[in-house]
């Protein structure tokens, strides 16, 4: 058995969203599994079904680095210095 | 439309072999042989009920006394539907025996001049189509491999000819008058053609020539009914007034 990864989309805007895994013997079989495990009560419009094999898989070191603060700009700092720059142009 | 008694006791034979068809997938849940496959065989038993539910409704607004409260010799269910095959390898090979025929008889109906039994057709076959997939592709990998075939070849052999009774039905001018779009003995040849090509791709020679005598439509019971149907109506004889 091979592990499968499944994604869901709704109709709209919503982007495909995991759903879950589950196991199948091979591709026919897991499209068939997805569907009766994943979608029978019509949870999505459309379906992604990816072998787990296939996802890249990023390196949890480097993702979970110490300090990463300086990459949460939530504007407010450059906001701040374009105010006190015009009051002292002006 | 006024229905003829060649139509009503057709749509009850369906129904009949529907609910004991579902009934007896869903002794599986819980049991399944893997997870994936329990979810699948046990949704599949729903779908069959819910054809049940709307082949009964066409004839009733009783629903709940036609499928549980008549006598044993007032079904109609086919002897292949009612087998319990409580062993998975005949729960498997009964599945796609009978989702075969399902397939090729909701076909037959779905341009009806009955047109509501037209519309259930049509919404039955969608999930038919997807019915047959699932039994179709388990069965033929558990074929391909050695251990499979050894065990399920003498499943085959032995539930293969129960198959034709599902097309015993009177069909007396029924196509005529476009009930059917295909009559009772075109639709059983073209099982009986699925079924050998089927099994002929693994070496498997069914024998399906004895003509099926018939026995579940004319109201004999096999049997496994009676444990069936214990079970079936366990829930309305606690609550007689118990919904679906």
């Amino acid at each position: 058995m091979k592990t499968y990864e499944v994604f869901l989309k709704k109709e709209g805007k919503d982007p495909f969203i995991h759903a879950g895994s589950f196991d199948a013997p091979d591709d026919e079989m897991a499209l068939t599994y997805a569907r009766e495990a994943y979608g029978r009560r019509s949870e999505g419009d459309q379906m992604w079904v990816v072998l787990r094999d296939n996802v890249l898989v990023a390196d949890e070191l480097e993702l979970g680095m110490a300090n990463r603060t300086h990459k949460h700009n939530d504007g407010q700092l450059v906001a701040e210095l374009r105010r006190a720059k015009s009051s002292n142009e002006s | 439309m006024a229905v003829s008694k060649e139509a009503h006791n057709l749509v009850l034979s369906f129904a009949d072999d529907e609910l004991c068809i579902g009934q007896n997938h869903s002794w599986w849940i819980a049991i399944g042989p893997f997870l994936e496959e329990d979810l699948a065989f046990t949704s599949i038993a729903q779908d069959e009920l819910g054809h049940a539910r709307a082949l009964y409704s066409l004839l009733t607004d009783d629903i709940d006394h036609l499928a549980y409260g008549r006598k044993y010799s007032e079904y109609r269910s086919a002897h292949l539907a009612e087998f319990l095959c409580h062993d998975w390898s005949s729960a498997l090979v009964r599945h796609v025996l009978h989702d075969m025929a399902e397939q090729i008889r909701w076909s037959a109906l779905i341009n009806s001049s009955w047109t509501e039994l037209g519309d259930t057709a049509e919404r039955a076959l969608a999930e038919e189509n997807f019915h047959i997939q699932h039994g179709l592709s388990l069965l033929r990998r558990l074929l391909s491999s050695d251990e499979g075939h050894k065990r399920l070849e003498p499943v085959v052999l032995e539930l293969v000819p129960h198959g034709r009774e599902y097309f015993v039905d009177c069909d007396l001018g029924l196509v005529d008058n476009g009930v059917l779009t295909m009559s009772m003995a075109d639709q059983e040849q073209m099982w009986i053609d699925q079924v050998t090509e089927t099994f002929n791709e693994f070496n498997i020679s069914v024998d399906i020539s004895q003509e099926a005598q018939g026995m579940g439509r004319s109201g004999i019971r096999s049997n496994d009914f009676a444990t069936l149907h214990d079970e079936m109506v366990a829930v309305i004889r606690i609550d007689p007034k118990a919904k679906w």
